[in-house]
């Protein structure tokens, strides 16, 4: 159908870029958003103590810090700092206002990531301290919520639908789309939701979008690099998808079996044929670039024999029938089909259920699955591999959802020996590791100054510009 | 008194349907102290949540709780988005209301003409090409005939924007994907109905009086013929401002059908009730002046008591 779509190209009222994505975000206020899209908007519309660097390292953003002992660290607020976009200046009142008000909420998901704090004490309008409960060395890396100004704070202010930040984009309106204005120089932005791809492929063509990023099957993404008026700008992801597996299984709870179904996975095709550039196979939650990565996990190649001969020597009877449960996500359902059929010849006989994301998610927290899809978006501290494969992590005191159980993998995680850690992680395979999937976005050619970076995030809004062409 | 009676009758209905769709959320899987406190709240967090949301009381308690709340207009909250969901209704059904109108406006304008014609040219070419496009149109699912439109009328032609609500023009891809899809059932509705009542006695008496020929199809013939179409009509109307999940997704139109799976979807269970009241609400209204509009067009109807 599109390959004789593009026949006229209209160009849009540059005024305005527009970015059209799958999913909306569903809360501006930073205190209760865990959406993706929301995550990324809040980045752009707040400013937070702390980022990361391309390591994934904890970097100053609006305070440098200084760990005065394991249980107190000391911030100090960077000169010069924006304003609030209600033009007040941003001082450590508002970081003290901002994390008191999230530890008094009852119904926020962040809340209990804070709770180790104690006492927030501001020495001066540029200083403050954090008094924890208990030690913690990644305390800082933790600080990434969106400071919010005190004085709105005190007022109840709706966060959630008029956000006020001092970010590098501040908030217009928020009717059918959300309307964004850069501070520096006026730019107007707006993020529409449009979910069905094939129609945001056509709004680009039309002349409706000027960008899009990641989300589409990679047909329309190879068709849209033949259109002469679209651009494509590509870059390695870090984004892990995996298979999460029930270790209280009898049959995955053994270890051959668990190796049999990594060797029954040819990543490579999958890779090549339906997925997007600069995807990498994965061998490790944390991508090889992370600073605590030991790059050399080689991964596991696709040998549906060896895993027929691992499967018989952990005593299966062949075919071993499996459960594998997805969303009912096109392309994760694409995957499920062809591992389906790569199994095959490894004497696995995968059965696929896909099932509407609620039910699906609410089984997994359950460990109500054998096999499971799904990625990590955005991990960049190495406390993943204690909530989400530590002995007492099981859910709803973590993430994990297999129930994996191991002594070794909790003293090494303890001991934050991270190569140690992975290697671990590689051998005992409570996870099987896919990929990370390449992040991409697609624009008008008078769109410059873009580019998808490895999280997906959507930083580059900052700095976007357009030029008719 | 028949009004009254039938507006007793949708009391009954609304409150069965509040009812089932109370206990059936409580059964499905998912919770909303998950949604709202995610996987890493501790287990005093999410006791304390639940106690405050008042999801520790018995479901009758829950459900009395829930029904005295409506009963002065307070929906509630949105889980996901901390919105009042009247403030999302209030946003929401107007579209849907608006996309409705227009399509079934289409759907009656090209339908009910076409059917006539089909059956004034019963056995003819033009009835057959009319049946063809007919059936043609409603087999075309609205994931298929929507980015069809698309292209043709906003990609290649350049007259209609691809999807959105931005601008006036907007609506008229998705009504037209819904009225084409209406028209086709109409169509055929209208020729078979019609065909029936031409070969009455009543009719041939018409032409023999020296009527003229439209005066009988329009006076005689049609207002006969019109009780299944209002019945389709009906029908339609009530699925319609249900919301059309589909085509609203498909053409990024913010109505009441796609609110309410993106509730589902999330676990956001007070809007997603309030979403099947506004439905039920609607089907039941539809029913009845689907009702009345029976009894207009043919007096003799009667309504049981």
């Amino acid at each position: 159908m599109l390959g004789t779509a593009c026949t006229q190209h209209h160009q849009s009222d540059h005024h305005e870029i527009v970015f059209a994505v799958a999913q909306a975000p569903l809360n501006l206020d930073p205190r209760y958003a865990t959406d993706a899209a929301s995550e990324r908007i809040n980045r752009l519309i707040y400013q937070s103590l702390v980022d990361f660097d391309v390591h994934s390292k904890p970097i100053a953003s609006l305070a440098t810090w200084l760990e005065v002992n394991p249980k107190q660290y000391r911030f100090t607020l960077n000169k010069p700092r924006a304003l609030f976009h209600n033009q007040t200046a941003l001082n450590a009142n508002d970081v003290k206002a901002t994390y008191d008000s999230l530890a008094a909420l009852k119904d926020s998901p962040h809340t209990a990531e804070f709770a180790n704090i104690q006492q927030i004490d501001v020495l001066n309008s540029d200083t403050l301290v954090f008094r924890l409960k208990w030690p913690d060395k990644h305390f800082p890396a933790k600080l990434i919520i969106g400071i919010l100004p005190a004085d709105l704070l005190a007022k109840h202010q709706d966060f959630t639908h008029q956000p006020v930040g001092n970010g590098a984009l501040k908030f217009v309106s928020w009717q059918n789309k959300l309307m964004l204005q850069r501070v520096k120089d006026g730019q107007k932005i707006s993020v529409l939701e449009v979910k069905d791809p094939t129609v945001r492929v056509l709004k680009l063509l039309h002349g409706e979008v000027d960008l899009l990023q990641g989300e589409l099957p990679p047909e329309l993404v190879k068709y849209l690099q033949t259109q002469s008026e679209i651009k494509l700008k590509s870059s390695v992801g870090a984004n892990f998808s995996y298979l999460g597996l029930n270790m209280q299984d009898q049959f995955l709870k053994k270890l051959k079996v668990r190796q049999a179904i990594a060797h029954a996975i040819d990543r490579n095709a999958i890779i090549t044929k339906v997925m997007v550039a600069n995807t990498r196979i994965a061998s490790a939650i944390l991508p090889p670039e992370h600073y605590t990565n030991d790059a050399s996990l080689p991964p596991y190649d696709y040998n549906p024999a060896l895993a027929k001969q691992l499967l018989k020597e952990a005593g299966v009877s062949l075919p071993l029938k499996l459960v594998y449960k997805t969303s009912t996500d096109a392309q994760r359902l694409r995957f499920a089909t062809i591992m389906q059929a790569q199994m095959q010849p490894a004497g696995i006989d995968l059965e696929i259920r896909s099932l509407d994301w609620g039910t699906f998610f609410s089984d997994i927290k359950q460990g109500n699955f054998q096999l499971y899809g799904l990625t990590w978006v955005g991990i960049k501290t190495p406390d993943i591999y204690l909530k989400a494969l530590g002995s007492n992590s099981n859910p709803p005191n973590g993430f994990n959802r297999g129930r994996y159980t191991d002594s070794a993998l909790d003293s090494l995680i303890a001991n934050e020996n991270w190569p140690a850690v992975t290697m671990r992680i590689h051998q005992q395979l409570p996870y099987i590791p896919l990929w990370y999937e390449g992040q991409f976005a697609v624009m008008v050619k008078g769109i410059n100054n873009y580019l998808p970076k490895f999280d997906g995030n959507w930083d580059d809004l900052a700095t976007i510009r357009t030029y008719a062409h | 008194m028949f009004i009254i009676k039938k507006i007793s009758n949708l009391a009954t209905v609304i409150f069965g349907v509040l009812l089932l769709t109370f206990l059936l959320i409580h059964l499905v899987p998912g919770d909303p102290v998950d949604v709202m406190l995610g996987e890493s709240a501790s287990t005093a967090d999410r006791v304390q949540l639940r106690e405050d949301l008042g999801l520790n009381q018995p479901l009758i308690q829950q459900f009395g709780s829930y029904l005295r709340k409506l009963s002065v207009g307070d929906f509630g909250y949105s889980i996901q988005t901390k919105t009042p969901i009247i403030e999302l209704i209030k946003m929401r059904y107007p579209a849907t209301l608006k996309l409705a109108f227009l399509s079934l406006i289409i759907g009656l304008s090209i339908g009910i003409p076409l059917g006539i014609y089909a059956a004034l040219k019963a056995g003819k070419w033009q009835d057959l090409v009319v049946t063809l496009v007919s059936v043609r149109l409603s087999a075309m699912p609205a994931f298929w005939l929507g980015p069809m439109l698309m292209l043709i009328f906003a990609v290649w032609l350049g007259w209609l924007p691809v999807s959105g609500m931005e601008s006036k023009a907007s609506i008229v891809l998705p009504a037209l994907t819904l009225g084409f899809g209406l028209s086709a059932i109409l169509t055929r509705m209208t020729r078979t109905s019609l065909l029936e009542v031409l070969n009455d006695d009543y009719i041939r008496t018409a032409r023999a009086k020296g009527i003229s020929e439209p005066n009988v199809i329009i006076r005689h013939a049609l207002r006969a013929a019109l009780l299944p179409i209002i019945t389709i009509v009906g029908l339609q109307m009530g699925g319609l401002l249900a919301g059309t999940v589909i085509t609203e997704t498909i053409f990024s139109w913010d109505g009441i059908g796609r609110l309410l799976v993106e509730s589902i979807e999330k676990r956001d269970y007070p809007v997603t009730q309030a979403c099947v009241l506004v439905v039920a609400l609607s089907y039941v209204l539809v029913n009845l002046f689907t009702d009345v509009l029976y009894r207009l067009a043919d007096p003799r109807v009667k309504f049981a008591s």
